[in-house]
């Protein structure tokens, strides 16, 4: 394997191939392809302002013999920027978790080292094996004033950055999303919904940490929620819904006492009961009594001009008293 | 008397924890609220971090899952009498130090020494039904005064901080109480 060699966007980089003298013939390729004589000094290979594209494998070779005489694997990157940190509660009072990221990727391998520290004390975080990027400590001791100092450091080859947090126990409480959020409608009721949900699986222990728990619902043709905060309970029925409307309903939870309230839910649809209308059951069951066809056109009744009952003839000749009448005051008065 | 774990005893035990729940939950509200107002009229820096002050009970606890009940029935009652002695000192020193000029701010400490004063009682109640009975109070001399002025306010800050996380500690303590089975009540061989 040839040794890495790192060097920062926009350097200059002189490459030496091995110990051979700086007027010696020799070929430099970058990822097997030869590198033009122009970009040489002599033996030296120079790579001015460098940029990402020219990472890669570079070996040098010596003119006649074409034996090789340096190789180097050529990673260009940037030292890294001031990480982002962020550290939550969300199983309380367990623990918490810290995790990170850095703002603009660095593009090549970076080492994170975390500190935990507690008054005097110093804590360890222990990592996740995924995501990489966190790690969770246990609380030894609840209730405490005094705040939790994190550090971050990021290091690479080309420098190191680092950032720092410092947070009460109770400011970093955070649950999760409440789960398995269900809507109903109710039978016979045709502005009510009802809802329920659980409290998120990762809230080790609800009854002695109670959530308290707030809804927000609208019909999907308004923007504008409407608010319930419920102080218990993991259901609520909604009284006041538009007739008709689909809604959209979401939950968010909230330690009793402490922290900030969680992210919202999934969110979920459901429409308030509606009584079936009573004239589109009678049409149905003439259309399956009196027709074998199955077109859905039936021609509207009140366009009928006569009974079945007054009906004179038969077949397409078929008349009924009222037509009749009709056509024969028009003949007499043609005569 | 009822025995500890008679059901009339139960009742009042769940009811004293539903009721101290509530008492906590407003006491930590209305801590929180002259914490605020004491910082400003005292010239404090909300942020400044103050050291562990002598007599002033910290709420910090390890290991508090596996408290029994009466642990945390006779740790919430020391620390409570600790801070009603303290506040009663702070009212006295803000009166000196601020006199009429800030009669609201001494109203508030007097109304948070008030509820202090009930839980204590609240707590003394639930060791009675837990056959033990409270501790005595002698002996308890009135907590170490600090000399001048800016230590004085700074202890008032360690207090009313420390008061603040005990009343959250005492909510979670009471649900704990009034959760049936071990933890909760004494056990059987405890019981007369």
């Amino acid at each position: 394997d040839s040794p890495v060699q790192y060097e920062r966007v926009g350097a200059d980089v002189t490459m030496k191939c091995g110990s051979m003298d700086w007027d010696a013939a020799v070929t430099w390729t970058a990822n097997g392809t030869d590198i033009d004589e122009s970009r040489l000094n002599g033996s030296y290979l120079i790579l001015k302002n460098v940029d990402l594209t020219q990472s890669g494998q570079y070996s040098c070779y010596e003119g006649s013999s074409w034996h090789l005489k340096y190789q180097t694997s050529l990673r260009v990157g940037t030292p890294p920027r001031e990480p982002v940190l962020m550290c939550r509660s969300n199983n309380y009072p367990k623990g918490f978790y810290c995790s990170w990221h850095l703002p603009t990727p660095t593009y090549i391998p970076n080492t994170f080292n975390i500190s935990v520290i507690h008054g005097t004390k110093e804590m360890v975080c222990e990592k996740d094996a995924v995501p990489k990027n966190r790690c969770h400590i246990r609380y030894l001791q609840l209730f405490s004033t005094v705040k939790y100092k994190v550090t971050l450091t990021v290091t690479n080859a080309l420098g190191k950055n680092f950032t720092t947090l410092t947070f009460d126990e109770f400011a970093i409480v955070k649950p999760d999303p409440p789960e398995s959020v269900v809507a109903k409608p109710v039978p016979n009721n045709p502005r009510r919904l009802e809802v329920s949900w659980q409290n998120p699986s990762s809230w080790p222990d609800p009854e002695s940490f109670p959530l308290k728990f707030f809804l927000r619902y609208r019909p999907l043709i308004l923007d504008q929620w409407q608010h319930v905060e419920l102080s218990d309970g993991t259901s609520h029925t909604i009284t006041d819904a538009y007739a008709g409307k689909e809604y959209i309903i979401q939950v968010a939870a909230k330690d009793n006492d402490i922290g900030t309230w969680s992210d919202w839910s999934v969110a979920v649809h459901a429409t308030p009961w509606t009584e079936e209308p009573k004239h589109l059951t009678t049409e149905a069951q003439i259309t399956e009594t009196t027709s074998a066809s199955t077109s859905s056109f039936m021609a509207p009744p009140t366009t009928k001009i006569c009974d079945k009952g007054a009906m004179v003839g038969s077949g397409a000749m078929a008349v009924c008293w009222t037509a009749g009448l009709v056509v024969a005051a028009y003949s007499v008065l043609f005569i | 008397m009822a025995g500890a774990d008679s059901p009339s005893a139960a009742l009042r035990r769940r009811d004293l924890c539903a009721r101290g729940i509530r008492l906590a939950g407003k006491m930590r509200s209305d801590v929180v609220d002259l914490l605020d107002a004491y910082v400003e009229r005292q010239g404090l820096d909300a942020s400044a971090s103050v050291a562990a002050v002598e007599g002033v009970p910290p709420a910090a606890v390890e290991r508090w899952d596996e408290q029994t009940g009466t642990q945390r029935l006779l740790e919430n009652l020391a620390a409570y009498r600790a801070f009603r002695a303290l506040l009663a000192q702070m009212l006295e020193e803000q009166r000196e130090q601020l006199g009429e000029a800030d009669a609201a701010l001494g109203r508030a400490l007097a109304a948070v020494l008030l509820q202090v004063s009930a839980f204590a009682y609240h707590l003394e109640e639930l060791l009675r039904l837990e056959s033990r009975g409270p501790p005595s109070e002698e002996g308890d001399g009135p907590p170490p005064q600090p000399q001048g002025v800016f230590e004085q306010k700074l202890r008032g800050l360690g207090v009313l901080r420390e008061l603040a996380q005990w009343a959250v500690r005492s909510a979670r303590d009471l649900r704990q109480l009034a959760k049936p089975g071990p933890g909760s009540a004494p056990s059987p061989t405890e019981s007369p």
